[in-house]
C-alpha cells in the first residue's frame, strides 16, 4: 500500500450537519451513509452527545438514535476528506431520498 | 457533568425517591461519587466538613436534630447544607424537621424522602455513583465471550468481525455487543464491555442484513456485559509484513489507562479465524494459569541445548 504523503495525512475536517428528515437517522438513512462511505477511503466519525462513533458502522449510526433537527458533528480525516463531506452534505441535504 | 436531575430521573423509582422540597435545584451538578451521613458536623464539628457530596439522613441524625432547641437546630443544618451540597436525603421515610424542610426550599436544594435504610441508601448511592463517573469510551468492535475469556475483535470494516463473531456463536460462545462496545474502566483497574441499549444484540451481516442473534440463537448465546481481557486485531494479510510466529514478545495495547493484551491476526482465505480467536482465548487463559507455551518451550530449548554443548565438551576431553 501507497504510504500517504504529509499533506495527505494533515487532511482533517470538522463540520457539523443538521438532520433534515422526518424519521431522523434511521435504517435507511444509515444504509445511504455507509453506501456513500464505501466508495471513500477517509475516515469518518460522527459525533452526537458526546458519543463518537465509526460512520462506516451501520449499527453504530443507529445506536446514536438521532432525531430530527438535531445537530450532528462529522469528522472525516483523510485524502479524500472534502469530496466526502460533499456527499455527506447533499445527501443530509436532500433528507436522504425521503419525501418528508 | 452529572445532575441531580440525571439521579432522579434514572434511579428515582430503584431508590423509591420522594421529592420532597428544592424542585429549583434540580439541576445541581453532583461533583463527587461520595454519599455522607453528617452525624458529626451536625453534632457541631465543623473542621474538614465534607461540602460536594449528597447528604444522607438516618435514624440518628433525624432523632438528634428533634431533640435540639430550634435556634441551634436552624443554626447547625445551615453549616451543614452549604451552597455545594447537591441533595439530602432522607431515609425511612421519617418526617423532616420544618427546618430542614425550609432551608431546602429557600436555598434550592433538593430534599428526597425514601423508604430503605441510610446504610442501603449509602451503599446503593455509591455504587450507582461510581458507576456514572467511571471514565468510559466508545471503541469500534465486536465483543465476544470465548471460553470465559473476554475478546474484543477489532479491525477496518468488511474486514469480517461480524461474520467470525457470528461463527464463534455457532459454536457455543456468546455476544455481548457488535460493532459498537462502551467499555468502562471499573474501580480503575479492569475494564467491563457493553453493547448500547438501543442495539443490544443485534447484528449487521452483509448480504443478510440486520439479524437479532438472542432470537435466533437462544438466550445462551448472549450476555450483556463481560470483562474486556483481550483484544485482538483482524488484518488483511499483507505479504510484507512480519507476524508474530513464535509468540515469546507480548503486545498490549493502551484502553482508558489499563494496558490489554493484543493480537494481530492477519486473515485470508484457508484461514478458520474462528478457529484461530479460539486458540489465543485459550491460550490466554492458560497464560492466566502460569502456563506460557512459547516460554516454556524456549526453557526447555535452552536447556538441551546446554547439555548438549556439556556432552560435547565431555566428549573432546
Amino acid at each position: 500500500m501507497k504510504r500517504p504523503s504529509e499533506k495527505e495525512k494533515s487532511m482533517r475536517i470538522i463540520h457539523t450537519l443538521k438532520v433534515k428528515n422526518d424519521l431522523g437517522l434511521h435504517t435507511r438513512p444509515a444504509t445511504v451513509i455507509v453506501r456513500i462511505l464505501q466508495s471513500f477511503r477517509s475516515a469518518v466519525y460522527f459525533t452526537y452527545q458526546r458519543e463518537t462513533v465509526n460512520a462506516r458502522s451501520i449499527m453504530s449510526i443507529l445506536m446514536l438514535a438521532v432525531g430530527k433537527n438535531c445537530s450532528l458533528t462529522i469528522t472525516v480525516e483523510g485524502e479524500d476528506a472534502e469530496s466526502v463531506l460533499k456527499e455527506l452534505v447533499s445527501a443530509f441535504e436532500t433528507k436522504f431520498g425521503e419525501k418528508k | 457533568m452529572y445532575l441531580v436531575q440525571n439521579l432522579y430521573d434514572q434511579y428515582g423509582k430503584y431508590l423509591d425517591l420522594e421529592l420532597i422540597a428544592g424542585e429549583s435545584g434540580m439541576h445541581r451538578s453532583i461533583k463527587k461519587p461520595e454519599v455522607h451521613r453528617p452525624g458529626l458536623s451536625l453534632a457541631g464539628y465543623r473542621k474538614s466538613l465534607p461540602t460536594a457530596r449528597i447528604l444522607v439522613f438516618g435514624k440518628v441524625e433525624i432523632s438528634y436534630i428533634r431533640e435540639l432547641d430550634p435556634t441551634s437546630r436552624l443554626d447547625r443544618l445551615k453549616t451543614v447544607l452549604t451552597s455545594a451540597t447537591p441533595a439530602v436525603i432522607i431515609a425511612r421515610y421519617y418526617r423532616p424537621p420544618k427546618e430542614l424542610v425550609m432551608i431546602c426550599q429557600e436555598n434550592g436544594i433538593p430534599l428526597f424522602r425514601a423508604s430503605m435504610s441510610a446504610t442501603t441508601l449509602l451503599s446503593k448511592i455509591t455504587f450507582i455513583l461510581l458507576e456514572e463517573f467511571s471514565p468510559s469510551v466508545t471503541m469500534h468492535g465486536t465483543l465476544v465471550e470465548v471460553f470465559g475469556v473476554g475478546v474484543l475483535i477489532q479491525g477496518e470494516s468488511s474486514v469480517g468481525k461480524s461474520e467470525a463473531a457470528l461463527g464463534l456463536l455457532e459454536r457455543g460462545h456468546r455476544l455481548i455487543s457488535d460493532d459498537v462496545v462502551k467499555v468502562k474502566k471499573r474501580e480503575g483497574s479492569y475494564l467491563v464491555g457493553s453493547g448500547p441499549e438501543l442495539t443490544r444484540h443485534l447484528m449487521e451481516i452483509r448480504g443478510i442484513g440486520i439479524i437479532n442473534v438472542a432470537h435466533l440463537y437462544g438466550a445462551v448465546c448472549v450476555r450483556p456485559d463481560k470483562g474486556l481481557d483481550i483484544v485482538i486485531k483482524l488484518e488483511e494479510w499483507d505479504d510484507r509484513h512480519f507476524y508474530d510466529r513464535v509468540g515469546l514478545e507480548e503486545k498490549f495495547c493502551d484502553i482508558l489507562g489499563i494496558s490489554i493484551p493484543f493480537h494481530i491476526l492477519p486473515v485470508k482465505p484457508g484461514r478458520d479465524v474462528v478457529l484461530l480467536i479460539e486458540t489465543i482465548a485459550l491460550n490466554h487463559r492458560l497464560k492466566d494459569m502460569g502456563y506460557h507455551s512459547a516460554k516454556e518451550f524456549n526453557v526447555k530449548l535452552l536447556e538441551t541445548i546446554a547439555k548438549r554443548q556439556e556432552k560435547r565438551v565431555a566428549a573432546k576431553r
